[in-house]
């Protein structure tokens, strides 16, 4: 055989080759491939042991030349099992090629809870609070006048005290002496800290509050609060500006500018309403103010040696704007499309 | 408060723009809420905090504005003269009691002409939205809204006998006002009555039968004050709410009480003419002088954080009208003015201070000294439970503590005592502190069955109040879960979540019969001897009271007893790195033996290589094992910490156990 029709037939071999195993490949069929490699690579009668046999017809000038091509082919069609071996396995197709993988079917999820939207934006003031030296404290829901009121600095005649305006319990529970209610804000967790602990105090108190307000878009008869307080030797306005822009900033992310208006609350004074200037808009925040004095006395801090501040925040309506929920009976209607938004 | 620009600016000149006043009056105090045009006037709404009353009219709204932009103020003298006869000859006024009305102040008019108002005065009372009645009526509104003092007018010949009385109503009397509705008084009512009855609510209403009308032309002016609680209470029972009640809840100035009467009957001998009785009538005491107040300099500082150089204090303080009465170097001492009865502290004037010095001075970016924190571990383990729920599936619900009386009784896992109950119901119906959380989410359920939502996995983790004896209720929290899974698939969570606070602590399961839950399926669960909660299959009858279309399980977790048995900090044991080797057992036993038992026989008598036991299947086979018996399938995990374990080794503990579970429960091993 000359040596041209020797290269030939070696290239015609490689042709088929890349054919035939292209057709295992694309088939993701083993069995297919497998055929293909007996075909070519068959110790016995394999297309390549054939074309071997060829080679000894060559004349003995053209033998290095034409071994040296036959050492290619050999070599290529080796290339060519691997290649289509490492494909079908890759893909795990060593099976029948009649169950096609569609790889676009999709997973398996798992079915997983979300947290409450107000748990989570509680969890996350107090988060940043305990950042700034603030440990959050609860205490009971259910009242006496003295923490709701008196200690606070609200006087018997004072319109909060209305029993219309609050939940008090009737008559039965009264026996551990005076009235009862269902606290209509957490400042009752400050008094009951102070009463026992003597300054410093840094503090975060949080919970459920209730006020029986009619129950609609923006009010429900019961919200969560987050108040802060801090009582030290030398604490002051300026202390009390601090720490809300700092926590302002960490809230909502970026830089804001922080405003005090005046107000009033008996349990503070002076007494300011707390704006937040985010996106070009004063948003509301919360009131705060400096402890007053008669709720020093009252848990029996002399206002002479220590000075504080308190602050808070109603947890619904930062988290109402956070989350862009534009009616308040959402939180508690426990839809849970609404709440796996969350 | 709504206030007229033009209104106020007969007071002063303000020369400023509507913004920039508004702007300066909300970082004053009084936050500005909107504003609109009403004809040629235009009508803001200024917000009024409850110790500010002298701010409900617009002469302390200019007032304080004259403080603001440093402008002169120019309040009307009230000048009026009496003529003809002294008013004590036509009327007498009794105060029966002065707590309630500490003064009185009586003028009368005869001779006047009722009619409509001029057009100036009706303008400015529709300004304000304020019904336009006759020019009587309307002046006494208008001087309410211009010093905040409410004024009455009696038509004085309606008036029967020799004059008023301020009283409590007699029980069971009557009154008809100037809305023609008829009012049921109780003696904690205060009233105005002459001879007959009661011819106004005091502080409330007047009364229709004393009304001014066009035939009227006798006047009883009256100005008084009246104290602020019975008012609200009278006004709220009503359901009766007027600008004068408002105000009387508030408080009124007591200083400017006569200037009010003088004024109203200066506008009505101007506008509807008459002539006004010699004097006036005086009833009751004399305000209290006005008592001094010390600011001490450096408390400023104190409190504020700046320093406000001492000439500003002063300006400020006495722009207020506050009467200086000394200035010494590091204190000065000042009488508040008679409208300001919320100054008497040292601390009320830091504020008076700070707010017109303003706030914007003080900075936002002092050094506050460092402090450590802790997050307490009731809140570590919340966190932790919650991460389990929601990684069960589980979503976090928030419900009402307050229920019905019905959904109150539908469950009683804790305690057997009637739910504490609140005067005023939450909603309607629902006035029960919950003594669980379980109904409230069955009743989150049944909503989101009726939305077809699915599925409806929810826990809550809130408190329950428990009623105690001669003591405050005990507020306990719970973590209560309302599941579309099966008994055991439910447990499998409660389980999870506790091997999760600590691996080692087993729950035990023991039968529990309440009336929710369905007879067969629902246990008390324990940890080391304590009631870690409840958890059943809802009866069928609960499941239709409450509308339930699916089964459904619940539990109830206390947990105080969660976070007794956490391990928030996990401590590193050796742990054998020699293969584990299993067996499988196959049991027959009586139908009552109970897992918990036989897994605890399996514990204790398999020895210190065991690592875990894991039941796997229930079968029965009567034909075979004979009536009342079951086949439990189960398989042991052993290993050794310090080497391979032989298959002989693991069949001795297997024959160990099966030698147990014979002799303890009549087991049989099978096959």
């Amino acid at each position: 055989m000359s040596l041209n029709d020797f290269i030939r037939e070696l290239d015609t071999l490689v042709d088929s080759a890349v054919e035939r195993f292209n057709e295992a490949v694309d088939k993701f069929d083993g069995d297919v491939l497998e055929a293909a490699r007996v075909e070519f690579l068959g110790a016995k009668s394999g297309k390549l042991k054939s074309a071997q046999k060829g080679l000894g017809t060559v004349s003995k000038d053209d033998k290095p030349a034409a071994g040296k091509r036959f050492n290619e082919v050999k070599q290529r069609i080796e290339e060519l099992f691997e290649t289509a071996v490492a494909k079908l396995s890759e893909s795990g197709g060593s099976g029948k090629s009649s169950e096609a993988f569609d790889v676009s079917l999709p997973g398996t999820m798992l079915q997983v809870g979300h947290v409450h939207p107000i748990t989570e934006t509680i969890e996350e003031l107090k988060d940043i609070m305990g950042r700034l030296g603030f440990s959050a404290v609860e205490g009971p829901e259910i009242e006496d006048d003295w923490h709701n009121f008196e200690a606070l600095n609200i006087p018997m005649e004072h319109p909060a005290r209305d029993p219309l305006d609050n939940f008090y319990l009737n008559a039965a529970a009264k026996a551990a002496g005076g009235d009862m209610l269902l606290r209509s804000q957490t400042s009752t967790v400050q008094i009951r800290v102070m009463e026992n602990t003597k300054p410093p105090v840094r503090i975060v108190s949080l919970g459920r509050v209730y006020r029986p307000d009619e129950i609609d878009a923006t009010h429900y008869a019961m919200f969560h609060q987050i108040e802060g307080l801090m009582i030290d030797t030398d604490v002051t306005m300026a202390d009390l500006k601090s720490v809300l822009h700092l926590f302002a900033k960490t809230y909502l992310g970026h830089d804001v500018e922080i405003r005090f208006r005046p107000s009033f609350f008996p349990f503070t004074e002076p007494s300011v309403e707390v704006d937040m200037r985010w996106n070009d808009t004063w948003l509301e925040f919360g009131g705060a103010g400096m402890v007053d004095p008669n709720v020093l006395r009252a848990v029996g801090y002399d206002p002479e040696e220590v000075t504080g501040f308190a602050f808070g925040l109603g947890v619904e309506r930062l988290c109402m704007r956070r989350h862009g929920v534009n009616d308040i009976r959402h939180l508690y209607n426990n839809n849970v499309r609404f709440l796996s938004q969350f | 408060m709504l206030v007229s620009w033009k209104w106020l600016n007969d007071y002063l000149q303000l020369d400023v723009s509507e913004a920039e006043f508004c702007d300066r009056v909300t970082m004053a105090g009084l936050n500005y809420d909107g504003s609109e045009s009403v004809g040629d006037d235009r009508q803001l709404d200024l917000e009024v905090t409850s110790n500010r009353p002298d701010w409900l009219g617009h002469v302390g709204i200019a007032r304080e504005a004259s403080v603001l932009f440093d402008l002169d103020l120019k309040i009307p003298p009230a000048e009026v003269k009496g003529a003809g006869q002294p008013i004590s000859d036509y009327v007498t006024v009794t105060i029966e009691d002065e707590a309630f009305c500490p003064r009185y102040i009586a003028r009368a008019i005869k001779g006047v002409k009722v009619g409509p108002s001029p057009e100036w005065l009706a303008r400015r009372l529709e300004t304000l939205g304020i019904a336009v009645i006759n020019n009587v009526v309307d002046i006494t509104n208008y001087v309410l809204m211009e010093i905040g003092q409410p004024l009455h007018a009696f038509d004085l010949a309606k008036i029967d006998g020799a004059g008023v009385t301020v009283r409590q109503a007699r029980p069971g009397e009557k009154f008809m006002a100037i809305d023609h509705k008829t009012y049921d008084l109780e003696p904690t009512d205060y009233v105005i009555a002459d001879e007959v009855g009661a011819v106004a609510i005091a502080g409330v209403m007047g009364g229709a039968d004393s009304e001014v009308t066009e035939a009227t032309t006798d006047l009883l002016i009256e100005a008084a004050q009246f104290a602020a609680l019975p008012v609200r209470t009278t006004s709220r029972r009503l359901k009766l709410k007027s600008d004068s009640s408002y105000r009387f809840e508030r408080g009124v100035d007591p200083e400017m009480i006569d200037w009010a009467s003088r004024r109203c009957c200066e506008l009505i001998l101007d506008l509807a003419g008459g002539e006004l009785a010699e004097g006036s009538i005086y009833a009751g005491s004399k305000p209290q002088p006005r008592k001094s107040v010390t600011l001490r300099l450096p408390q400023l500082k104190r409190i504020l954080g700046i320093e406000v150089p001492p000439a500003e204090v002063e300006r400020i303080l006495s722009r207020l009208g506050n009467e200086i009465e000394s200035v010494a170097s590091q204190k000065i001492t000042v009488i508040p003015p008679s409208w300001r009865r919320d100054i008497d502290r040292e601390i009320d004037l830091v504020e008076e201070v700070a707010r017109i010095h303003g706030y914007d001075k003080i900075p936002q970016d002092a050094a506050v000294k460092m402090s450590a924190s802790h997050r307490s571990d009731a809140d570590r383990v919340r966190s932790r439970i919650r991460t389990l729920m929601v990684a069960a599936g589980m979503n976090e619900a928030v419900t009402r503590s307050v229920v019905s009386q019905e959904w109150s009784a539908a469950f009683h896992g804790w305690s057997q005592a009637e739910a504490l109950t609140v005067t005023i119901p939450m909603v309607r119906g629902e006035d029960c502190l919950r003594l669980s959380l379980i109904p409230s989410l069955l009743g989150a359920r049944r909503m989101n069955e009726k939305f077809d939502n699915s599925p409806i996995e929810l826990y809550e983790i809130a408190k329950v109040y428990l009623p105690r004896k001669d003591e405050l209720p005990d507020e306990r929290y719970v973590v209560s879960m309302t599941s579309g899974r099966d008994f055991r698939g439910l447990k499998g969570v409660i389980e999870t979540l506790v091997h999760s606070l600590n691996p080692d602590v087993r729950v035990t399961a023991s039968r529990f019969a309440d009336s929710l839950l369905d007879v067969e399926q629902a246990c008390e669960l324990k940890v080391g001897g304590k009631t870690l909660g409840f958890l059943g299959l809802l009866s069928a009858s609960a499941q239709k009271t409450f509308e339930l279309q699916q089964p459904t399980t619940v539990a109830e977790l206390d947990l105080r007893v969660l976070e007794e048995l956490t391990v928030l900090i996990p401590q590193h044991h050796e742990f054998s790195t020699y293969p584990a080797m299993t067996r499988d057992l196959n049991l027959i036993v009586d139908e009552t033996l109970t897992w918990d038992q036989l897994e605890a026989t399996v514990t204790a008598s398999a020895g210190p290589l065991l690592e875990k036991v894991e039941f796997r299947e229930i079968f029965r086979d009567t034909k075979k094992d004979g009536p009342g018996k079951k086949r439990v399938l189960f398989t042991i995990t052993l290993r050794a910490a310090d080497r391979t374990l032989t298959g002989e080794e693991a069949d001795a503990v297997r024959n160990a156990i099966v030698a147990a579970c014979e002799t303890q429960h009549a087991a049989k091993l099978l096959g």
